[in-house]
């Protein structure tokens, strides 16, 4: 009875064999697949599919529903080319990155610092000093809305007991780029400054240590110790910091709708008053586009030269 | 490794959040309807029929607003009117833009007058004439001047509702102060300008009075462009077609950006941005004198500013025969393609808003006109025009209306965005730039948009 069997088979195993042995090969990457799809189907849903999805539509003109209407290859890059309102986005947008980005960190890097040091009722400060991060984006500007209002705002109430001349602080085009930054750096020191005290606190402590014993001066420790120790934190903050200043929206939204004379028309606003309001998705996705071009050459610039400096342990 | 898998997360980030920038505004949108899944267009439950009634009436409006629907709810037992408040006109048509047409969509819609051409090429909407035509409704009973608005093509595509039209409001005890008449609202545009050198006063650097100003807002340009029988767009204000050329940007625009560029360089046009409650409060603070607001805030502005309050007739060049207003506000739209019964319901709350009773009611507690004029003869209104005079002022200005296609108002599909081009137009002009490069600026924005939505037209 073995032997039929054996002799019945005898072609098939050596197929058998290799097919086992592509299941068994193979098996890592398949396990490696199935811990990955929770995360594949989820970015294919709200990443790739929108991504892909925007190209698309960047190659249409949109009815008022918003519908693709009709196809016109590359003429909605071509207009944003031209787009004085376009070039004024781009440029308000890296103003902003401009005065945003190094205020923020340099900032909660010194409050940071402040914070690190051991004393009595530090925990109060650092709670202070984090609080905003606990406030959303709205809660926060509609604050900010109060203090800058042109007539019964704090901001210009303070300034007329100097006898200084109101501030028209979200009318004017030239300062209200300047208040959504102020706004924005308010914003941003919360996290910015958990972040960096948390890299703080995780440098260790023998090195301040030794280095005192050597008799090394506080900015000296502060040089070569602190900065290079918490590079890496400083590096993933800045990062985080510049990609969140290219896409505000929330602020803009709240203070001044992307105006006075669209001085604060940043592009995710611009994106979002062209698709949702204008529903010219076209456009919008356009710039969404060079957004993401733009990010991404950033990104890589900062990683080509900023990462050179990072020290990791 | 430790470095490159370092770099690996933090690109991935990157992707994700750019990726992500488009995707939080649509998040947002669909948020807000939520909460409204269970009521959707109205739904049959037990003996009353639900009927969604989405607005942008908010603050005092809204409260004046639902004790109406109150009232209609508790005076039948066939309907039940469920208001929602969706925001500003703006705000809540974008929001309809991402339900229209499916069971998310109201059954009745408010949306304000430009968005009136929008509202129609949508198709989401039956015209309320085959209601009329099906029961023979009068609507001659209406304000002429209402009816000239919303009638187009000889057919009634909406009921109107809220109607208003932009005013002069003055600081009666500034123009004493002053030395000017208190009861004589400067008209022309001369006399606005002298009475708006004296009412300012600066102390040291720092102005304490701006004699004049004007909401940043494109509504207010279309409105002295219609005063002058200024059309806005060719086709006769679009209404014999669809239009194509922009012509706000001709000699009648172009007097209007010459004064306000006048009085601005000046020192006497205040710039309180383009927030209603900013120049509302810069008003009642006496921060500015003189102001043009719509007739629904005259109300509000009696009863909130510590001096006596005035009211006129919007401005006009020297020389000229004024054409009067055109009308604003909104008007309530009747969604297609759902249950019959829903529909009735919508209707009938409709003609319940048209009784004159409704609208005495809505007009003294808003400021509103009265859509019908046989409610300025309720007891009601004629009380509370004694005890409010400038509320008449309104009234009188509408009625003194020549009709004709500048006064009748523009009707383009992209008006909203047109706006958007007019108010960074303005704002422009009052950081200097030439007015009529500001206006061309502003012509070549808007052209380009009828320009696509006229391309995209019926090609689906």
């Amino acid at each position: 009875m073995k032997v039929v069997v054996d002799e019945e088979h005898k072609g098939q195993i050596p197929a058998t064999i290799n097919k086992l042995s592509f299941l068994s090969r193979t098996l890592n990457n398949r396990t490696a697949l199935l811990y990955l799809l929770p995360s594949i189907v989820l970015f294919s849903v709200f990443v790739f599919y929108p991504m892909f999805k925007t190209v698309y539509l960047s190659f249409f003109l949109t009815d008022l529903q918003g519908r693709p209407a009709e196809f016109v290859g590359l003429e909605n890059f071509q207009y944003l080319i031209q787009s004085e309102s376009f070039h004024k986005s781009i440029k308000a947008t890296l103003l902003f990155v401009l005065y945003t980005v190094p205020i923020s960190i340099v900032t909660a890097l010194f409050l940071a610092i402040i914070a690190n040091e051991k004393l009595k009722g530090i925990g109060v400060f650092r709670t202070l000093f984090s609080s905003t991060m606990g406030m959303s984006v709205a809660a926060s500007s509609v604050i900010w809305l109060f203090l800058f209002h042109p007539s019964i705002g704090a901001i210009n109430r303070l300034l007329s007991i100097f006898n200084i001349q109101a501030i028209e602080w979200l009318v004017d085009p030239s300062w209200a780029l300047i208040s959504i930054s102020i706004t924005t750096i308010w914003m941003n020191t919360g996290f910015t400054f958990l972040i960096l005290l948390g890299g703080l606190q995780n440098i260790d402590e023998n090195l301040y240590e030794s280095a005192s014993i050597d008799g090394a001066s506080f900015w000296y420790k502060m040089r070569r110790i602190t900065i290079p120790m918490l590079s890496p934190t400083l590096f993933f903050i800045i990062t985080i910091t510049l990609i969140n200043a290219f896409q505000t929206f929330g602020q803009v939204d709240i203070l001044t709708k992307g105006g006075p004379a669209e001085s604060t028309n940043l592009i995710v606003y611009s994106i979002y008053r062209e698709a949702f309001i204008n529903y010219q998705f076209g456009t919008a996705s356009a710039q969404a586009i060079v957004l993401f071009f733009f990010i991404l050459i950033v990104t890589i610039l900062q990683f080509k030269f900023g990462e050179k400096r990072v020290f990791y342990q | 490794m430790k470095k490159v898998g370092y770099s690996i997360i933090i690109l991935w980030f990157v992707l994700i959040m750019s990726a992500c920038s488009e995707q939080t505004s649509k998040n947002e949108l669909t948020k807000t309807n939520e909460s409204s899944e269970d009521q959707r267009v109205g739904t049959k439950d037990g003996d009353k029929t639900k009927v969604v009634f989405w607005h942008s009436m908010g603050g005092k409006l809204q409260e004046t607003l639902d004790s109406i629907v109150n009232k209609y709810n508790q005076s039948q037992n066939e309907y039940e009117i469920v208001a929602e408040y969706q925001g500003s006109y703006e705000e809540a048509l974008t929001k309809l833009r991402s339900v229209g047409g499916t069971d998310d969509a109201p059954a009745i819609m408010q949306t304000f007058e430009v968005g009136t051409k929008y509202m129609i090429d949508s198709g989401f909407f039956e015209p309320i004439q085959t209601f009329i035509d099906k029961e023979d409704y009068e609507m001659d009973l209406l304000e002429e001047n209402i009816i000239n608005y919303y009638k187009v093509d000889g057919k009634f595509h909406s009921m109107p509702f809220n109607s208003s039209t932009p005013v002069l409001i003055y600081n009666k005890d500034a123009f004493t102060e002053v030395g000017l008449d208190e009861n004589k609202a400067p008209r022309t545009y001369s006399e606005i300008k002298e009475a708006a050198k004296k009412l300012t006063s600066v102390n040291g650097n720092v102005t304490d009075r701006f004699g004049f100003s004007m909401l940043t807002y494109g509504w207010f340009f279309e409105q002295l462009l219609a005063t002058q029988g200024g059309l806005y767009v060719d086709q006769n204000n679009g209404r014999s077609g669809d239009a194509e050329n922009v012509l706000f940007n001709g000699e009648e625009g172009l007097r209007i950006f010459n004064l306000l560029n006048g009085m601005n360089q000046a020192g006497t046009f205040g710039n309180f941005g383009s927030n209603w409650d900013d120049i509302r409060a810069a008003f009642q603070s006496g921060k500015v004198a003189m102001y043009m607001d719509s007739s629904s805030g005259v109300r509000n502005a009696i009863e909130n500013s510590p001096f006596e309050v005035g009211v006129g007739f919007i401005p006009h060049p020297d020389n000229m025969e004024p054409q009067g207003v055109v009308i604003g506000g909104a008007s309530l739209w009747l969604s297609k393609g759902i249950d019959e019964s829903i529909q009735d319901g919508a209707w009938n709350f409709m003609k319940y808003l048209q009784t004159p009773e409704i609208q005495a009611i809505w007009h003294v507690e808003t400021g509103y006109f009265a859509i019908t004029p046989a409610a300025y003869e309720e007891q009601l209104v004629k009380d509370e025009h004694s005890k409010y005079p400038q509320l008449k002022v309104t009234v009188d200005q509408l009625q003194s209306t020549k009709s004709q296609p500048a006064t009748q108002g523009a009707l383009i599909s992209v008006f909203p965005e047109s706006r958007q081009q007019v108010v960074t137009a303005l704002e422009n002009l009052y950081q200097g730039m030439a007015p009529q490069e500001a206006l061309n600026q502003a012509a070549r924005g808007t052209e380009r948009a009828m320009e696509i939505a006229n391309r995209t037209k019926n090609k689906e």
